[in-house]
């Protein structure tokens, strides 16, 4: 069967540092002796997500979805195992991360489509719709500074959307911005499924995971618990909060977004 | 390599991008923009020759347009590898959302400071051009055809080292600041302030000649030198303690040899640099 995205047994693991930045001096000085622990990000992931797929990963922090979604988009290399993916990927950025302040909303687009792979060409076809989805015609030639968190966050996504990539990464983003843009996204994320292309999104927000996606999947401590129909995995989620909750006195993650 | 070379090239666009990016957030609130960037090598030449010529008093013929041929390059190498110690972290949230190969970075700031270079040249040309013109200057001689040869030697040579320095500064940030030292000492060993013929007379009253091949070695000092010597006519007329310093014709060997040596750095910087440069999205 042809996938889009192929992971068969991943893990990850992350070497933990006392210090984030080391020093020339303390590298020098220290004497290597298992200083450096290692911690597992994802352990023994194997994961098939078919063309046209809109997968939700849900999950605690810490659980491993951000992680999952770098591996999955080639932020992060796999300890071990190995990640397939086939098509062009495009991540949605959280907000600040690929928008220059000083730069114009124009700019920005053009910087945001080249780090997607993008070139001149493929930008140019694409400006017009990028810009009327972000319904930002009157500031697109405005710095990004004077811009709101709602108009960056629209900005962002249009240009994920409109560059039309075969696979859409999500982190947790759909949370910000009004309700009537939300709408606007999860049609256009509709219109995205039924073109055909893929979708993987990290999320808390189960009300959102079970109204988007048709498939689920649950990470707990960098393992898959569960993989199956939205309404499940949620449901099995939830019980395994409260489930803790009972004995533990952990809370039950909000769904609100 | 082929197939990081072809994935570089998949993403020129992006390189285009983040150096456009550079030059223009660096100028974007200023009105005089690029003059600034010319602003700081004109200033400190006019304060060496002042100081050279009426404090120190030594005796050398047009020295400002000596030293400048020499001091132009220097500034690029020395802006284009400190903006390199700081590119990746600078770059930190983009690094650790998105994929695309790690090395346009390095490549951004030493294309954003070549453009910087370049536009100076063409300043430095016409400063030669109306000395020439008005001044009775010297003539600019075919020999400064050689320009782009040495300036891709040398752009060669930068990004090689920056490869080394952006990748070093991810897991010891005290490189930045060791390379800071190394520049303000290299700056006075290399011959911008003052012609190799100088560390040649030194050297030969020591009776060792082999060291002046071995100090050409250096790519700066070579290339220092070969600028020198391919833009500007041969000094005359400068003296140490009553002992005449003849101008020497330029070696084309120890050019050569500079080349094989920055090509060589290049080509091993790209590959530390690759081998490390998946490690950058977790360190960061």
């Amino acid at each position: 069967m042809d996938y889009a995205i192929n992971l068969n047994k991943v893990s990850k693991s992350f070497e933990v540092m006392r210090e984030k930045h080391t020093s020339l001096k303390s590298a020098l000085l220290s004497v290597r002796r298992g200083r450096s622990e290692r911690v597992l990000g994802l352990n023994n992931v194997t994961l098939s997500i078919a063309h046209g797929e809109t997968v939700a990963v849900i999950g605690k922090n810490g659980s491993g979805k951000s992680t999952l979604l770098r591996i999955i988009g080639r932020v992060y290399r796999p300890t071990s195992g190995s990640v397939q993916v086939s098509g062009r990927m495009s991540t949605m950025l959280a907000l600040a991360a690929g928008f220059h302040p000083e730069l114009t909303g124009r700019e920005n687009i053009y910087f945001n489509g080249a780090i997607m792979g993008l070139g001149a060409s493929d930008l140019a076809g694409k400006i017009d719709k990028i810009i009327d989805f972000a319904e930002l015609n009157d500031f697109i030639d405005s710095p990004v500074k004077t811009y709101s968190d709602g108009m960056l966050m629209r900005l962002g996504f249009s240009i994920a959307v409109e560059t039309d990539p075969d696979i859409l990464l999500i982190d947790e983003v759909l949370a910000v911005g009004d309700a009537e843009f939300q709408e606007k996204c999860y049609g256009r994320i509709d219109a995205f499924k039924h073109a055909g292309r893929t979708i993987v999104f990290v999320t808390h927000d189960l009300e959102a995971a079970k109204s988007v996606a048709s498939r689920a999947v649950w990470l707990s401590a960098g393992e898959v618990r569960g993989d199956g129909d939205t309404v499940q995995v949620t449901a099995q989620y939830l019980d395994s909060l409260i489930h803790i909750g009972q004995d533990g006195g952990a809370r039950v993650e909000s769904g609100g977004g | 390599m082929a197939d990081e070379l072809k994935e570089l090239f998949r993403y020129r666009y992006l390189l285009l991008q983040l150096v456009v990016r550079d030059i223009k957030v660096r100028y974007k609130n200023s009105l005089l923009g690029f003059f600034w960037s010319l602003a700081n090598p004109l200033l400190q030449v006019a304060t060496i020759t002042v100081v050279i010529k009426y404090v120190m008093r030594l005796e050398i013929p047009n020295y400002s347009a000596y030293l400048l041929v020499g001091y132009l390059p220097w500034m690029f190498f020395q802006m284009a590898l400190l903006d390199s110690s700081q590119v990746v972290l600078a770059h930190r949230d983009l690094l650790r959302k998105v994929y695309f190969p790690r090395e346009v970075l390095p490549l951004s700031v030493v294309m954003a400071n070549l453009a910087h270079y370049v536009l100076a040249m063409v300043v430095f040309f016409a400063y030669l051009l109306f000395y020439r013109l008005f001044l009775h200057g010297a003539p600019i001689g075919v020999t400064a055809l050689w320009l782009p040869v040495l300036m891709a030697i040398q752009t060669a040579l930068v990004i090689g080292l920056a490869f080394f320095i952006s990748c070093l500064n991810v897991f010891y940030e005290d490189v930045k600041y060791l390379l800071t030292v190394l520049l303000n000492v290299f700056f006075y060993l290399t011959p911008v302030m003052y012609p190799a013929e100088l560390v040649y007379a030194k050297l030969a009253q020591l009776n060792s000649p082999m060291l002046y091949q071995l100090y050409l070695l250096v790519p700066m000092n070579a290339l220092t030198n070969a600028y020198r010597k391919t833009l500007l006519p041969p000094f005359e007329g400068l003296t140490i303690k009553g002992t005449p310093i003849p101008s020497q014709p330029l070696d084309w060997g120890t050019v050569a040899a500079a080349g094989v040596i920055c090509l060589s750095i290049a080509a091993a910087g790209y590959a530390f640099f690759n081998a490390r440069k998946w490690v950058f999205a977790e360190r960061v």
